[in-house]
C-alpha cells in the first residue's frame, strides 16, 4: 500500500467520522471532495518529507559538531538548548537577521538561483527513498519503476548550481572553485552510474524497492565491493567533504565557489550539503546494505541505522583527513575509479548470467 | 597564449597567508607561471622605535617581532646589548635563558605544525598542537607572568627566578611530550594523503638556499648542516648534546621532518638544562633597575642567534649616548620569503599554501 493511499484513506475516514460531506458537487465525474482531500494529502506529504529532510539535518550538523569537538578535545555546542542541541536554529535565526549582501558585478539572477538549484534537488531527493518495508506499508511517497534513475538525476543536478553561483559571482577564486567542481564532478560521475548499471543488472530493475527486496539474501556490498568503493567515494567527492573538497578548498580558494555567500543564502548552501550527506549516506545504504531489510526491528529502524553508520564514516573522513591536489584527484577518478567499475560492471554481468538474475 | 594567463592575488586578506602576506599569481589553469611576494603590511618601525628609546627599551619592540617566538627575539636583542657594554651575565641567568629560549622554540615549531595542517586542510590537528602549546604557556605564565609577550630578558640577567612549582611543570610536561609529539606527527606522516601532497613540492636546491640567504630548518632541510647553535656556540649550547636535523630532499615534507626532529632535540635540551641550572644571581646586581636607563654604549655589537625561523641577530651601533645610534634586525623570514618565486613556479595553486607555509613566516619580523 502506497503511503499516499494510506494518509488519503486516514483522512476520507477522518471526515467520514465527523459527518463532513462536500460530496455532492462534482467536476469532470470526479467528486470535489475526492479532490479537495487529494490535495490536502498531496500538502501533507510535502511537509512531511520537508520535515524528515530538515530533522535529517538538524541532527546531522549536531552530531557533526560535537563529533569533531570531542576529536578535537573540545566541548562543541553546549549553550542554546540541552546540551547544545539547538545550536543550529539560532544559527538559522542569525542569517536570516543578515543583510543580504551581493556583489554589485555579480550576475544577479544566477546568483539568487544558484543556492536552490543545489538545495532542491536534495529535498526531492527523499521523496523516492523506501523508508518502510514495502509488504507492511509503502513509506514512499512517489513510487514507480524508474526511482533509482531519478534519484541518480536529482543528486547530480547540484553540481549545475555549484558551477552557476561560481561564475556568477564575478571573483576569481569563486571560478576556480567551479571550474574545480566541474572537473571533480566529471572525473566521479562516469564510474558512479556505471557502478550504479552493475546494481541495476543483478537487481533485474530500477526500482529501489526491487532493489532492496533483491539483496533479501545477501547484501549488494558483498559481491559489489569494488562498485562500493567506487559508488561511496563518489558520494564523498559529490559532497566535497574532506579529502575531496576541492571546490570549496578553504584554505587555497577561500571557500570556492560559496566565497560571496552570505546570509541566508549561505545558509540554504549549508542545509544542502547537510541535507545531501542524510540523503547520500540513505541511498548507499538502500543500494548496497538492504536498506529496509532486517530481522526484529521495523523497517524504517533498520534504514536509518544503516545510514547513520555512513555518516559516522562519512564526519569520520571530514576530521581526520587532509585535501588531496586537483590532479591527484583528476587520477583517482579517471584512472583508478573508471577501470575498477568497468571490471566490476564485467563482475556483476558475469554473476548475473550465471545465476540468471536475481540471487 | 597571452589572454590564457590569469593574475590572482593571493592576499592579504587570505586564510592561508599566515598574516598579511600578499603574492600577485599568475596562473596559466591551475598552474603558477609567476609568483611575487609583497610585504610591507604589518610595517611597525621597530627599529626606528627603538633607536628612540634607551637600551632597554628596545626590548618591547623585539618581543612584537616573532609574536610566536618572543623570547628568542629577546634574546638576539639582549645579547647584542651584553656585548656592548661588556656586562657580565650571572651562570644561572644564562642557563634559564638558554631553556626559556627552547621552550619557546617548541611552541613556535607547534603553531606552525598546527598552521601547516589547516592549510593541507586537515582540521584536526591544529587543535593538538595549540593543545600542546598551551601548556609551555602556562609554564611560560608561572615563570614569567605573561603568555605572549614577555618582557622577561633583562640587561644582565632575567627579571624573575624560576620557582620549585615551574620546575615541576616543566618535568611532567617533558614526560609526556615525546608521546603527544609521536601522535601530532602520526596524523601527518602516515597519512598517504599529506606525505603525496607535499613530497617532491616547493623544491629548494642548496645553491638556492645560499643564494637567497635562507637559513634555519628550511636550509636544514636542504642538505645543509647549518645550526648557529652548533657552529658559534652562544649561551651553554656547547655543554649540552643535541643532534641538528638535515635532510637532503629540500621539499616540504622534509622541512617537516626537520621541525619535529628540531622539536625532539629542544624538548632533550630542555630536560638537559633543567638539571644543570646552578644556583646563584639571575642577575647582575651592577644592573639593577634603576641603573637600566642611564645605560651608555659606544661601539658596534652583532650576535647571531638560531631563532625558530632561521639565524635572526641585532646589529647594534651605539654613539656614547643612552639611546642607541642605529637598530639593524637581521630577521630570518624576510631572507626566507624572498624564495618563494623560485619555490612555486610551475608547480599548481594547492602546492603554493603547502610551500608558504612550510617557510613558516610570521610577518611581524618580516615588516619589522
Amino acid at each position: 500500500m502506497n503511503l499516499f493511499f494510506f494518509l488519503m484513506s486516514i483522512l476520507y475516514g477522518i471526515l467520514k467520522f465527523l459527518h463532513i460531506n462536500f460530496i455532492p458537487y462534482s467536476y469532470n465525474g470526479i467528486p470535489v471532495g475526492l479532490w479537495i482531500a487529494y490535495l490536502i494529502v498531496a500538502a501533507v506529504e510535502v511537509v512531511l518529507v520537508f520535515a524528515i529532510a530538515m530533522v535529517a539535518v538538524i541532527i546531522i550538523v549536531y552530531v557533526f559538531r560535537k563529533y569533531m569537538a570531542d576529536v578535537q578535545n573540545r566541548i562543541g555546542p553546549n549553550r542554546i538548548g540541552p546540551w547544545g542541541s539547538l545550536q543550529l536554529i539560532a544559527d538559522v535565526f542569525k542569517l536570516l537577521q543578515k543583510q543580504d549582501l551581493m556583489p554589485t558585478s555579480a550576475d544577479r539572477l544566477a546568483f539568487k538561483v544558484a543556492p536552490y538549484i543545489i538545495f532542491t534537488p536534495v529535498i526531492l531527493g527523499f521523496v523516492v527513498i523506501p523508508f518502510g518495508n514495502v509488504s507492511i506499508l509503502n513509506l514512499m511517497v512517489v513510487n514507480f519503476n524508474y526511482t533509482i534513475l531519478f534519484l541518480i538525476a536529482f543528486m547530480t543536478v547540484a553540481p549545475v548550481g555549484e558551477i552557476i553561483g561560481g561564475l556568477a559571482s564575478h571573483n576569481k577564486f569563486s571560478l576556480y572553485g567551479a571550474m574545480r567542481s566541474a572537473a571533480q564532478d566529471m572525473g566521479f560521475e562516469v564510474p558512479m552510474l556505471i557502478s550504479l548499471i552493475s546494481v541495476i543488472i543483478l537487481a533485474g530493475s530500477y526500482s529501489a524497492n526491487d532493489i532492496v527486496i533483491a539483496q533479501r539474501v545477501i547484501p549488494f556490498i558483498i559481491p559489489e565491493i569494488l562498485g562500493f568503493i567506487v559508488f561511496f567515494l563518489a558520494m564523498i567527492a559529490r559532497q566535497s567533504i574532506p579529502p575531496f573538497d576541492l571546490p570549496e578548498s578553504g584554505s587555497e580558494l577561500v571557500s570556492g565557489f560559496s566565497t560571496e555567500y552570505s546570509g541566508m543564502r549561505y545558509g540554504i548552501l549549508y542545509m544542502g550539503n547537510f541535507g545531501f550527506m542524510a540523503l547520500a549516506s540513505f541511498v548507499v545504504a538502500v543500494i548496497y546494505l538492504g536498506g529496509w531489510e532486517g530481522p526484529i526491528f521495523p523497517g524504517t529502524v533498520w534504514l536509518v541505522i544503516k545510514g547513520a553508520v555512513f555518516i559516522i564514516i562519512f564526519l569520520l573522513t571530514w576530521v581526520s583527513l587532509g585535501r588531496v591536489r586537483i590532479d591527484q584527484l583528476l587520477n583517482i577518478g579517471w584512472k583508478y575509479l573508471l577501470p575498477l567499475s568497468i571490471i566490476n560492471l564485467l563482475i556483476s554481468a558475469g554473476i548475473a548470467l550465471y545465476f540468471g538474475g536475481v540471487f | 597564449m597571452e589572454d590564457k594567463i590569469v593574475e590572482v592575488n593571493f592576499g592579504p586578506q587570505h586564510p592561508s597567508t599566515h598574516g598579511v602576506l600578499r603574492i600577485k599569481v599568475k596562473l596559466d589553469g591551475e598552474i603558477i607561471v609567476d609568483a611575487q611576494p609583497v610585504i610591507g603590511y604589518l610595517h611597525r618601525n621597530a627599529e626606528k622605535l627603538s633607536e628612540m628609546g634607551g637600551y632597554p627599551k628596545g626590548m618591547i619592540y623585539m618581543d612584537r617581532l616573532d609574536y610566536v617566538a618572543a623570547l628568542n627575539m629577546e634574546l638576539g636583542y639582549v645579547m647584542s646589548v651584553e656585548q656592548l657594554m661588556d656586562v657580565q651575565v650571572p651562570e644561572r641567568a644564562l642557563w634559564i635563558r638558554m631553556m626559556m629560549v627552547e621552550l619557546n622554540r617548541i611552541a613556535s615549531h607547534l603553531i606552525w605544525l598546527g598552521t601547516h595542517g589547516l592549510d593541507m586542510g586537515m582540521l584536526t590537528p591544529f587543535f593538538y598542537c595549540f593543545s600542546e602549546r598551551e601548556k609551555i604557556l602556562r609554564i611560560f605564565d608561572e615563570i614569567t607572568g605573561s603568555r605572549l609577550l614577555y618582557n622577561y630578558f633583562a640587561v644582565g640577567g632575567v627579571y624573575s627566578d624560576i620557582t620549585p612549582k615551574s620546575v615541576e611543570m616543566i618535568k611532567e610536561w617533558y614526560g609526556n611530550f615525546y608521546k603527544r609529539l609521536e601522535e601530532i606527527q602520526s596524523i601527518f606522516a602516515k597519512s598517504y594523503i599529506y606525505v603525496q601532497r607535499t613530497k617532491n613540492v616547493g623544491k629548494l636546491s642548496a645553491e638556492d638556499v645560499l643564494s637567497y640567504g635562507i637559513t634555519g630548518p628550511m636550509q636544514r632541510a636542504s642538505g645543509m648542516k647549518r645550526d648557529v647553535r652548533k657552529d658559534n656556540p652562544y649561551l651553554f649550547y656547547d655543554k649540552i648534546n643535541f643532534d641538528v636535523p638535515t635532510r637532503g630532499e629540500g621539499d616540504v615534507y622534509a622541512r617537516f621532518l626537520v621541525r619535529i626532529e628540531e622539536m625532539r632535540q629542544s624538548a632533550s635540551i630542555v630536560n638537559q638544562v633543567v638539571g644543570k641550572i646552578p644556583q646563584g644571581d639571575f642577575y647582575n646586581k651592577k644592573y639593577s633597575k634603576p641603573m637600566l636607563v642611564r645605560l651608555k654604549a659606544t661601539g658596534e655589537s652583532y650576535v647571531p642567534t638560531e631563532s625558530p625561523k632561521g639565524e635572526f641577530g641585532v646589529h647594534l651601533i651605539g654613539d656614547g649616548s643612552s639611546i642607541p645610534y642605529r637598530v639593524r634586525i637581521r630577521s630570518p623570514s624576510f631572507a626566507n620569503l624572498s624564495s618563494i618565486p623560485t619555490m612555486l613556479k610551475g608547480y599548481k595553486i594547492a602546492d603554493l599554501t603547502a610551500s608558504v607555509s612550510s617557510i613558516d613566516p610570521v610577518f611581524g619580523e618580516v615588516d619589522r
